[in-house]
Parts: structure tokens; C-alpha cells; sequence
């Protein structure tokens, strides 16, 4: 079964979608949502195969809620739209597909045609990831849990980020969250300008740096504006001693 | 260019004054040349008509000529007074000799005909005597009919101008009124066609709600002022397929007196303050939205107003392309006499447009 999440804040074109994707015999509809936050929440807690997201929906636009997702682990993307905006033409060549509204059922199957062929094609899901983030602002605000609801954080608020296993810490001076996503994945969305690896498993937000002191062997402290100490392992000491002298 | 150049009503006016100045010139000519002619003792009238009138006519005719052979390409040059001149002084000397065979040759034969000898200086003295006084003239009148073809032109490209600024606020308003967004009709089809495989009858009415507007979007081009009361049922259509789209999150109230629905309005008008409350507060906020569409007048004015919940003006707030369009659009229409204005407050976020009450338009 082909696993799908419906994303859009009309109801007649989620009832639209869903009535004709269930008409197919190995599709399962995991997940129905009416805003982008809610639509990111369904995507990270089901892990659907494919994903229809409306571009035009409040909270997260489909674009940004494709710029959230890790780019290793993100659903197909098929985006669904209104108007042949210039947002979308990016993904001509590497979203699974769009679909212009109103479409008839031919065009649907079209694309559900893609989707079957490529629900093992991990680099399908990397490329139209990297592709929302570029046509996004999503370095500057990260998509994170907070309970049971996921919410923006302001990405200028970030200390440092700490990787676990499968997951990473996001640490901001008031407090932490943890999100399934990999450091290296996640470092790629914030971008190399502000964020720097100190060690494997961990990052700094350069602008957090007090001060780096010296320790045995080439390895130094780093002391973070909060007070807080990290670690810098030699490996990283001179990418990140060019990038404070800049 | 040449269009441009081909000046109709203003270029006949003006050589009517060229020609008229030029025959109160050639009689003050004349007539001087008649008072010298006493004061030097002569008695023979004819002799001074003979001699200024033969050089006067001559002379026009030539120009003339000149003028009506030449025109179209002395106009474009009109812009570069060098080569206006230039083209018009290299036919001097052809201009000088025919000036002088005509002239002394009609003297001579007149002269004959009354059985006298016309005497006159030795040609060496009198061809660059007759030289000078020509190019002083032809040089004279020239700078005056450039003047005048100038004007003449300048006004056809004032006159041109304007018409085309009128072109361009026609063209203006028109793309002004119709500012339904392709998105409004491309998410409304596809609520339609979502509809259909659930309730015929809803679709249908949804339909011809969308045909409906889609008609006057493309009607309400002009000036005309259609009845307010035309203008709300326009807007409420538009509600109601936005209502049908959105219903769960948005309510819509109506505040209108009954005594201004047969005030005239802009058709369209309000739609795209309507779209805007829709646009920033139902389509992107996540709380549900309250809209209130009021219509009343107040002294001689009419105010009309969308206000919704749901929205704020960010700090960085810029006029939009619906807002500017309404204004730029009642700039036209009605100039300074109506006011467009946005405005937050604890209640929302608030569009007015304040108009003088006019008649609507037959």
C-alpha cells in the first residue's frame, strides 16, 4: 500500500483528492490536514510515501512546509496549486510532480503514475526538498515540537545543536527540542553562514561564541554568551578559527 | 514619425497667420517705396507699384513654391535648425537668378509695353546689390516660418501627448477594475468541480454565482458608476462562493442603510478590499475570521468599509496592488474628492473609501 497525506485548507479540494485517491486500490489516505503546521505534524508523526501539499495554505505554505521536512526522509512531494506561479516552475524538474487546480481524474492518474514509479527514489525526495528550501526562507525559521504541537522557532535563537542518534538536540538559551532529523541534514537547511560543526556531533551558531580557549593536544573550549562550555575537537579547529576571523 | 510630424488643423492656422503677415508685409513695402518715390520728386504711381510689387510677388511666388515642393522634408527637419536652413539656403543662388529674370525681365516688358526704357545700375553693381537685399529678406522670412512650423509642430505633439495620456488612463482603469485574482477562479472551479460529485444542485448555484462575476469583472472596465445596491449584490456573490469555500472559518456581516443603495459607485469597487480581508486573514491565519461590510453615508459622503479580524498590519506594512488599484482608480474617476484609507485597531484591521455622492451613471 502507497501511503498518502492530503494537505489543503479547503475542504472541497481535500474531499476532491481523497474521493479519487481512494478509488485506487493501493493507496491509503493516513492523514487529512487543513494547514501547513498541522500538515508538517501529520507528515513527521505518519511518515506517509507521498504527500499532496497545497501551496496556498495558512500557517506553512506547502513550499515551506517542504523545506522542514529531512531531506533523507521526506515523502514524495506532489504539489497542488491554483496558478502556475513562478514558485513552482522550480520544481519542473525535480518535485514528483504538481498539479494545476481545477483537474480532472486523467491528470490525477497521470501522477499517481509517478508515484508508483518512484517510491523507492530517495534522491526524487532530497532534490524537491532542497529545491523548497531554496524558494524559502528556511534558514531563518526552524520547524520544532513543542508538546504536542510543532511551532517556529527563530533560527537566530539557536545556541548550539547536538546531535543523538537519529535525533538532534536544538538548544536555545531558554530551553531544548528534540526532532527527529540528522545534523548533518539540518545544518544543510540553516545554511553555512551561521551555524558551525565544532565537533561530530555537534554545532555552534557563531553568533553565541564568547570566546574559544586553548586546551591539551589542540583542542579548545568554547565559551557560548550564556555561559554555557562546548567542546571543539581539532578535527574542525580551522575551518572554524578562518570563519570567526571573517 | 512622419504621423507625428503631419500636423492637420494647427499647421492651417498658423500658415493662415504666416500669410497674413506676409501681405501686410508686402504692402508696408509698397507703400514705402510709393513715399519714397514722391520724395524723391517722381510722379508716376505705376513706376514704385511696378517695382516693389514685382519684387514682392516674385519673391512669394518662390518661396512658395519652395514651400509647397519642400515641405514634407523640411518638416522633418524641424528638430535640427542647421539643416532646416541649410536645405532651405543651398537653393539660394538658383532662387537669386530666377528672382532676377523674373523681376527685371516683367520690369522691362512692362516698361516696353507703356513705350519707355526701363534704366537701371550696370548688372556688376546690380546683381550683388539685389544679392544681399534677397538673402537679407529670404533670411528674414525664413527664421519667421520656422518659427511658425515650429509651434505648429510642437502643438500636434502637445495634442498628441495628451491623447495619449487619455489612451493610457483608459487603459489604466481598465486593467484597474479587473483585479480578480486568477487564483480566486482557478480555487473556485476546483471547489466546483469537488462539489459536483456531492451536491448538483450547490455546484450549479456556485456556478452561476462565478459567471455571474466573471461578467461584471469584465463589464466594469469604464467610468460608469453603477447603484451601490448593484455593487453590494456584486460583492455578496463573491462572498458566497468565498463563504462556500471557507466556511467553517470565516463570517460575514453586512451593515448597509437603505438609503444609500442608489448612490453611485465605481462597478467593482469593493472587491478588492473584500479579496484583501479574505486573502491576509482567512487564507493565512488559523483563527476563525469575522468580516463586517458596512455602506453609509455621512453628510454629503458615502463611506464604505471591510473590516476584518484575523489580520495585522506588519511594521513594515506597503500598500498593495488591490488597495493602490481602488485608489489610483478613484483618483481617476472622482480626484481628489475621495479618500481611500487602511487602518488597525484592537477590532481588525480596516479599509474605508470615502466618496461624494453622485448620481450612477444612465
Amino acid at each position: 500500500m502507497i501511503r498518502a497525506l492530503i494537505a489543503d485548507d479547503e475542504w472541497a479540494a481535500r474531499a476532491k483528492l481523497s474521493r479519487w485517491l481512494k478509488e485506487q486500490g493501493d493507496i491509503e489516505i493516513v492523514a487529512q490536514s487543513d494547514d501547513g503546521i498541522r500538515a508538517a505534524e501529520a507528515i513527521f508523526r505518519h511518515r506517509p510515501d507521498v504527500a499532496f501539499l497545497d501551496l496556498q495554505m495558512p500557517g506553512l505554505t506547502g513550499l515551506e512546509v517542504a523545506a522542514q521536512l529531512d531531506q533523507d526522509d521526506a515523502p514524495l512531494l506532489v504539489f497542488v496549486t491554483a496558478f502556475d506561479e513562478h514558485a513552482i516552475r522550480a520544481f519542473e524538474l525535480n518535485a514528483v510532480d504538481y498539479i494545476l487546480k481545477p483537474f480532472d481524474k486523467d491528470r490525477l492518474l497521470l501522477t499517481l503514475t509517478r508515484v508508483r514509479g518512484r517510491t523507492r527514489d530517495r534522491k526524487a525526495r532530497a532534490s524537491a526538498v532542497a529545491t523548497a528550501r531554496a524558494q524559502t526562507h528556511s534558514s531563518e525559521r526552524l520547524l520544532v515540537p513543542d508538546g504536542e504541537e510543532l511551532r517556529l522557532i527563530d533560527t537566530s535563537t539557536i545556541e548550539w545543536i547536538e546531535a543523538d542518534d537519529n535525533y538532534v538536540h536544538v538548544h536555545t538559551v531558554a530551553r531544548s527540542y528534540l526532532l527527529r532529523r540528522t545534523l548533518q541534514d539540518l545544518l544543510t537547511q540553516l545554511g553555512e553562514s551561521q551555524f558551525a560543526r565544532i565537533h561530530k556531533s555537534a554545532a555552534v551558531n557563531l553568533a553565541a561564541i564568547q570566546a574559544l580557549a586553548p586546551l591539551f593536544k589542540g583542542d579548545h573550549d568554547v565559551q557560548l554568551r550564556s555561559g554555557k562550555t562546548l567542546r571543539l575537537s581539532r578535527r574542525y579547529k580551522d575551518a572554524l578559527f578562518t570563519r570567526m576571523q571573517r | 514619425m512622419d504621423d507625428l510630424l503631419t500636423v492637420t488643423g494647427a499647421k492651417r492656422y498658423s500658415d493662415r497667420v504666416l500669410y497674413a503677415l506676409w501681405a501686410v508685409f508686402s504692402v508696408i513695402m509698397i507703400v514705402v517705396a510709393v513715399h519714397d518715390y514722391y520724395r524723391g520728386g517722381g510722379a508716376s504711381l505705376w513706376k514704385p507699384l511696378l517695382w516693389e510689387g514685382s519684387s514682392m510677388s516674385f519673391a512669394t511666388l518662390l518661396l512658395a513654391l519652395q514651400r509647397t515642393i519642400g515641405r514634407r522634408s523640411y518638416d522633418r527637419w524641424l528638430g535640427e535648425p542647421s539643416k532646416w536652413f541649410g536645405h532651405h539656403l543651398k537653393w539660394f543662388p538658383l532662387y537669386l537668378l530666377a528672382f532676377l529674370v523674373l523681376v527685371y525681365g516683367t520690369r522691362n516688358g512692362v516698361y516696353r509695353l507703356l513705350g519707355e526704357t526701363y534704366n537701371h545700375d550696370a548688372w556688376l553693381v546690380l546683381i550683388p546689390y539685389e544679392a544681399v537685399k534677397l538673402l537679407l529678406f529670404f533670411g528674414l522670412w525664413l527664421g519667421v516660418i520656422f518659427g511658425f512650423d515650429s509651434f505648429a509642430r510642437w502643438h500636434a505633439q502637445q495634442r498628441h501627448l495628451l491623447e495619449l495620456q487619455r489612451a493610457l488612463a483608459e487603459s489604466r482603469i481598465a486593467t484597474l477594475s479587473s483585479q480578480l485574482r486568477p487564483h480566486f477562479f482557478f480555487n473556485s472551479l476546483n471547489t466546483i468541480s469537488a462539489l459536483m460529485h456531492m451536491d448538483v444542485e450547490r455546484a450549479d448555484r456556485l456556478l452561476a454565482c462565478l459567471g455571474e462575476l466573471l461578467r461584471a469583472s469584465l463589464q466594469s472596465g469604464g467610468q460608469e458608476l453603477i447603484p451601490l445596491g448593484e455593487e453590494l449584490r456584486l460583492l455578496e456573490l463573491y462572498a458566497q462562493i468565498m463563504l462556500e469555500r471557507f466556511a467553517d472559518r470565516v463570517t460575514v456581516q453586512w451593515r448597509v442603510d437603505d438609503a444609500v443603495l442608489r448612490i453611485g459607485v465605481p462597478a467593482m469597487l469593493m472587491q478588492p478590499l473584500l479579496e484583501n480581508a479574505f486573502k491576509h486573514a482567512v487564507e493565512r491565519g488559523r483563527e476563525k475570521v469575522r468580516i463586517e461590510i458596512a455602506a453609509v453615508r455621512k453628510n454629503d459622503e458615502l463611506v464604505l468599509s471591510v473590516r476584518n479580524t484575523g489580520s495585522s498590519l506588519p511594521p513594515d506594512w506597503r500598500e498593495g496592488v488591490g488597495l493602490r488599484n481602488c485608489r489610483e482608480r478613484l483618483q481617476v474617476i472622482y480626484g481628489a474628492a475621495a479618500l481611500t484609507r487602511l487602518s488597525e485597531s484592537a477590532a481588525g484591521v480596516e479599509a474605508v473609501v470615502t466618496l461624494p455622492c453622485r448620481e450612477p451613471s444612465a
